[in-house]
Parts: structure tokens; sequence; C-alpha cells
């Protein structure tokens, strides 16, 4: 069965893995790409429920990922992943609507949770 | 103190007393010679006019021997007269020049010729005769005067209608008599007055160049080289010396100007080095100050790139270790609980998360460095702080103290950054503690320097702190604490947010009783 399909961003290949190998056992669909940009293309081909995405990359960074997804796709939930947590950026997230934001390092149970509660708001509205 | 006088002819003393004493000895060289000249002029009038007068007397005496024509008489009167003392010679003249008689007998009847000196009188060339009474000065074998006197006896009735028929009624003199008289104690008497006048006027002289000297010393010379001995003291940089000269007059005046002079040249002197030292200490302090700032800047400076380095790292590291967190509890899923393997890999999650806080306390710095001040009460950030951990296990058995100054003001702070230095300062007196004792938290007022600062004191039962580990607290990584439990950057952090905000922490700690840690923050006004 499919929970829903999870765009990942991140410039960093570790983070994609992990991302995978925590989602994919619990019935996720997870796509990843490690650059903004291609993460809005292929979000022109495929459907996705969820995007989560880094804040800090080289050519796009998140704040941009969010702003552009929350415009062409706003029933896309987005989740930030940070770094390093800052007020201003967690404040600046959310008010761009962002649906909450969750720092490295995570455990798979961290992710998992901000996931559903993403999937469950999603099936809300 | 008598200062040294000059008492050369240049001072001014010398000067004045040989000006005073020329113009004095001139004067009354001039007034004496004039005194001496009308007096003598005065005696000698009297003289001409007694001697006239004598002369008269000497007529009227031989006149009634004249009338009866008793020559022996007349002679004797004549002699008799002219023995008296005074009196030199008594001759009497008949018409033609003859001695007719005389004081000295010898001469009697002797004929003069008209050359004689005493003839010229009135036959000399220009006036044929004389009929009047005359006189003249000659002098005597002593130096002294003589007057002579000449009177011409004149024809008159009685002579010629006298008996003897000797004088016609044509003539008009008849002869003259003629005396010496002796000028010679007027001459003793004129010579002593010089004299007497000469000694009067020297001795006046030496008198009043006494006076003077004495008067000019004291009111002019004396005051004067103190004056000038002052003046060289003065020069010389002795400004505390004063001129000592009490008189009312201008000298005193001129003392009381100068020691003004000298008060107000002190007072600018001591102005002018008071100034320099100020200048001085103002100069230190400001390059304290300054000093201070820089360190400040270089201390927040190097906060800063510490931050900015926390923040890069963080990122960097972030990543992998997600990896190593994900992928561990992966792992852990698939070992059966209790098993060397699982155990195995709690570990590695264990450190993994180690890092992870490591690199949070370094990311303290970055945020120190971003303050979002708002109007807060530390009272309520006490409160909150405690609040968050109160629950723990840690806190069970502590006794916690609130000593609130509930009138305390806000101040302007980063509400979270002085809630992250109060948890901070919270937890190392729990762990201090080890789970007992008494914690107490007081707030209250200070004056810094007349700057009001809201202070907060954390005060804990514990063990205290090593007096060489007090320089060390505020150092980035330095704990106590077993591996895992701290990472040393409380303090340090905790310093550089209260530093950012104007504020200052202090620690007094005794071993064996306890420690308190100050937090003192700036009211700022609004
Ligand atoms: C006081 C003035 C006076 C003196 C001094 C005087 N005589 Fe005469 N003498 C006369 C007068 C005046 C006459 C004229 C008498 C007359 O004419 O009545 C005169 C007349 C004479 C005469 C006569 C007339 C003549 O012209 O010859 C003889 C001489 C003379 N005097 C001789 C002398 C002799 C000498 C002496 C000096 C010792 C002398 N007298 C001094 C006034 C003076
Ligand atoms: N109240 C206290 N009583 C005794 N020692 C203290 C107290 N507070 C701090 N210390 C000492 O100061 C050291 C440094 O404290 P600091 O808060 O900077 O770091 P930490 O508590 O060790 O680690 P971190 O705060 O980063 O978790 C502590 O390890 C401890 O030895
Ligand atoms: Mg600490």
């Amino acid at each position: 069965m499919n929970k829903g399909n999870i765009l990942v961003v991140d410039d960093e290949d570790i983070v994609l893995l992990s991302c995978k190998r925590a989602l994919t056992p619990e019935g996720y669909n997870v796509k990843t790409v490690r650059r903004g940009a291609d993460g809005i293309t292929l979000l022109g081909n495929e459907a996705f429920d969820i995007v989560m995405t880094d804040l800090k990359m080289p050519d796009m960074d998140g704040i941009e990922v969010l702003r552009r997804v929350k415009e062409g796709w706003p029933a896309i939930e987005v989740i930030i992943i940070t770094g390093y947590q800052t007020v201003e950026t967690a404040v600046k997230a959310i008010k761009l609507g962002a649906f909450d934001y969750i720092e490295k390092p995570f455990t798979p149970e961290q992710i998992l949770t901000v996931v559903n509660n993403a999937v469950a708001r999603r099936a809300n509205q | 103190m008598r200062a040294h006088v000059k008492k050369t002819i240049y001072s001014l003393t010398g000067k004045l007393i040989i000006t005073i004493g020329t113009l004095m000895v001139v004067g009354s060289t001039i007034f004496w010679y004039f005194l001496i000249h009308f007096q003598e002029k005065e005696l000698l009038r009297n003289s001409v006019k007694y001697g006239h007068s004598f002369v008269d007397f000497v007529e009227k005496s031989t006149r009634y021997g004249m009338l009866t024509f008793q020559q022996l008489l007349i002679q004797q009167t004549v002699e008799a007269i002219g023995s008296a003392e005074g009196i030199v010679k008594i001759r009497m003249f008949d018409g033609r020049g003859k001695i007719a008689y005389s004081s000295v007998k010898e001469e009697k009847g002797t004929m003069l010729g008209k050359n004689e000196s005493v003839c010229m009188l009135c036959h000399s060339n220009s006036r044929k005769a004389v009929e009047m009474p005359s006189w003249s000065i000659k002098k005597d074998k002593d130096g002294y005067r003589i007057l002579n006197l000449l009177q011409p006896i004149y024809n008159e009735p009685a002579c010629y209608t006298s008996s003897c028929h000797v004088h016609s009624i044509g003539t008009a003199i008849l002869g003259f008599t003629e005396a010496d008289i002796s000028l010679s104690l007027l001459d003793k008497a004129v010579k002593k007055q010089e004299l007497a006048i000469t000694a009067y006027v020297l001795g006046f002289i030496c008198l009043l160049s006494v006076v003077l000297c004495t008067i000019l010393w004291n009111l002019v010379s004396t005051p004067l080289s103190v004056l000038t001995h002052g003046m060289e003291r003065v020069a010389a940089g002795e400004l505390d010396h004063t001129v000592k000269i009490d008189t009312k007059d201008e000298m005193g005046e001129l003392a009381t100007a100068f020691n003004a002079m000298t008060f107000d040249l002190k007072k600018a002197k001591d102005e002018l080095v008071e100034w320099g030292n100020t200048l001085e200490k103002k100069v230190e302090e400001k390059t304290e100050e300054i000093r201070k700032a820089q360190a400040k800047l270089i201390h927040s400076e190097k906060l800063a790139s510490l931050g900015r380095m926390a923040a890069g790292v963080a990122h960097e590291i972030n990543s992998p270790l997600t990896g190593i967190v994900t992928f561990g509890h992966l792992l852990l899923k698939k070992f059966p609980e209790g098993s060397q393997e699982r155990e195995d890999v709690e570990v590695i999650i264990e450190q993994a998360n180690r890092c992870s806080n490591i690199i949070k306390g370094l990311l303290g710095f970055a945020r120190a460095s971003s303050a979002e001040k708002s109007s807060i009460n530390v009272n309520d950030i006490v409160n909150s702080s405690l609040n968050m951990v109160r629950h723990k296990a840690d806190f069970f058995n502590i006794k916690i103290v609130l000593n609130f100054d509930e009138s305390l003001s806000s101040i302007k702070a980063d509400a979270s950054q002085i809630q992250q230095v109060f948890l901070n300062m919270i937890i190392n007196a729990a762990d201090a503690m080890e789970g007992k004792g008494t914690f107490t938290v007081t707030t209250r007022k200070v004056d810094e320097n007349g700057v009001p600062f809201v202070e907060v004191e954390f005060n804990d039962s514990g063990p205290g702190i090593n007096e060489k580990d007090i320089p060390k607290l505020f150092e980035p990584f330095f704990t106590t604490k077993p591996v895992g439990k701290g990472t040393g950057l409380g303090l340090a952090v905790s310093h550089g947010i209260i530093q950012d905000h104007g504020g200052r922490i202090r620690v007094r700690s005794t071993i064996g009783k306890g420690t308190s840690f100050f937090v003192r923050l700036p009211f700022y006004e609004g």
C-alpha cells in the first residue's frame, strides 16, 4: 500500500538515503533529488503529497523551494529540514506556509511522526 | 632679615642726598652772601650817620672857642675828643687847607697842598668845590677799615659878626672838620657773624643729610631691596614667598600688588600642574576605556566568527550525523533485545547524539551574536526557566527558594538568550549539588557608579569551585563534568550573551559551602 508520495530535496546524499530508508519501509513512496530546480521540474511531471527540503543548498535554498511549491502546488505540505535551527528562519518558514520543521540529526521515529502528521492534515483538508 | 643695600653714589639714596646737599650748599651760600652784604651796608650807613653826628658834636663843642677866638681851648677840646676809644684822629682845617687844630698836637699849623687826597675830594678837576658833608673808607695797618668823614664849617652870622672879625660875610665855607673813626669793632663782629653762619649752615646740611638718609633708607632703599630680593626668589621659582612691607605708602601698595601677583602666578601654575595631572589621568582613563572597548569588540568579533564557524560546522556535521543516527536506528531493529550487537549499535547512536549536543552548544555562539531585544522582566524569565527543569528527577530533593524583588521594572533584552543563560546556571547548580541541598535565586536592584542594574543571584549549597578553576570557568570547553554530561560551553556562551547585553557575570564560591553566580544586566530606559 502507498501511504503517500514524498519528494526529498537535499544536497547531501546521506540525508536523502536516510529519509528513503526511514520512510520506505513505512509505506511511503520516496523520490529524492539533489537540487531544488530538479525538484520543481519533477513536481511538474509527477504528483506528490509532501515535499521535504533542506534549508541550506548551493543553487536554490529551501526557502525558495518552499515558495515555488506553495505557488505552484498549494496543496502539497512542505516540511523543512534544518541543519541548525534559528528562530528567524523557523518563523519565516512557517509564515511562508511550511507545515513543520525537523532538525538534523533526526531519528527514523522523529521523521515518521512529522510526515504522518503532515499526511493526516492533508487528508483532513 | 635685612637685605644688602648698595651704598654707592649710584643708589637712589646717594643721588638724592648729593642733589639735595648741592642745592642746599648753593642756596645757603647765596642767602648767606646777600644777608651779610645787606647787613654790612646797613651797619656802615648807621656808622656814617653817627659819624656825622659825631663831627657835628665836635664842631659844636668847639663853637664857643671859635666865637671867642680861644685857640687853646679849641685845641684842648679836639685833643680830648680825639683821645676817645675808636677815634683815630680829628682835624680841623681852615679855608686855605691849613690844619688849624688836630687831635695829633704836632700836626697843628701844618699847611697841606691841594694835591693831598683829603683835598682832592672837593678840589678835584671835575668839581671845583663841594659844600656837602662826605665820607670815605680807608684801611689801617691791621687791615681794619677806618671811616673818614669830612664836613664843611659853614659861615654864619655869628661868625662874621664876631668881635675878632676874622671872617668876612662873603665866604660860604670857613673850613672843614675831618674825623677818622675806626670800624675795627664792626669788622670783627661781621667776621664773627660770617663764621657763625657758615658753621650753622654746615651743621644744618649735615643734620639734614642724616635725617634724609634715614628717611630714604627706611622709606625707599630697604623696601626696594626687600622687593628686589622677593622678585629674585619668585623668579627662581619660589612662588610661596611673600614680601613683608606693612607701610601704608606706595611701597606698601607695591608690595601688596607684588604679593597678589605672586599669588595669582602660583594659582595659575598650580592650576596648570593640576590640569596636567588630571590630563594624564584622563588620558589613562580613556586609554583604559578604549582598551576595554577594543577587548570587548575583539571578544564579540571572536564570538561572532565562532558563531559563523559553528553554524557552518553544524550544517556540515549534522548531515552525516543524520545518516549515522538513522542507520543506527534501522540497524537496531535488526538485533534482538539484549544482544551484544544491539548494545554496540546503541553506543554508536549515543555517541552520535553526543556529537549533536556539542554542535548545539556551539550554536549558542551563533545565537549570542544575533539578539532580538524586547521588554522583559527577569523574575518571569527565572520562573519560566525553573519550570522547564523542576519536574526532572535531579530536582526532586532540592529545595528551591525564591527571593524576588517584585518591584523590578522590565529591561530590554533577548528573552530566549537570557533564558538560555539562566537555564545553564540552574542546571550547573543542580549538577554541583548532586540532587540535594538548597538552591536560592535572588533578584535585586543594584547601583554601579550611578548606573542602575538588575542583579540575579543563583546560589547553591554545592561543594564550591576550586580557586584555580575560577579564571577558567568562562573559557569554552572548560568542564569538570564526566564525558557526555557537559560540553563546557554553557558559561562561555552565557558570558558572551550577558556581555552583549551590557552586563556581566561574577562568581563567589567557598569550598564546602556553596557557590553564587551573579548576573548583572543594565536597566535601559524605554
Ligand atoms: C670841604 C671841601 C674842601 C676841602 C676838603 C678843602 N677845601 Fe679849600 N676851599 C673850599 C672852598 C669851598 C673854598 C672857597 C672859599 C671861599 O671862596 O669862600 C676853598 C678855598 C681854598 C683856598 C683859597 C682860594 C683858592 O682858590 O686858592 C685855598 C688855598 C684852599 N682852599 C686850600 C685847600 C687845601 C690845601 C686843602 C686840603 C688840605 C683844602 N683847601 C681842602 C673847600 C674845600
Ligand atoms: N554552581 C556550580 N558549582 C560548582 N561548579 C560549577 C558550578 N557552575 C559551574 N561549575 C563548574 O564550571 C564548569 C563549566 O560550566 P559550564 O556551564 O560552562 O559548562 P558545563 O556545565 O560543564 O557544560 P554545559 O553547560 O556546556 O553543559 C562546570 O563543569 C563546573 O565544573
Ligand atoms: Mg553548564
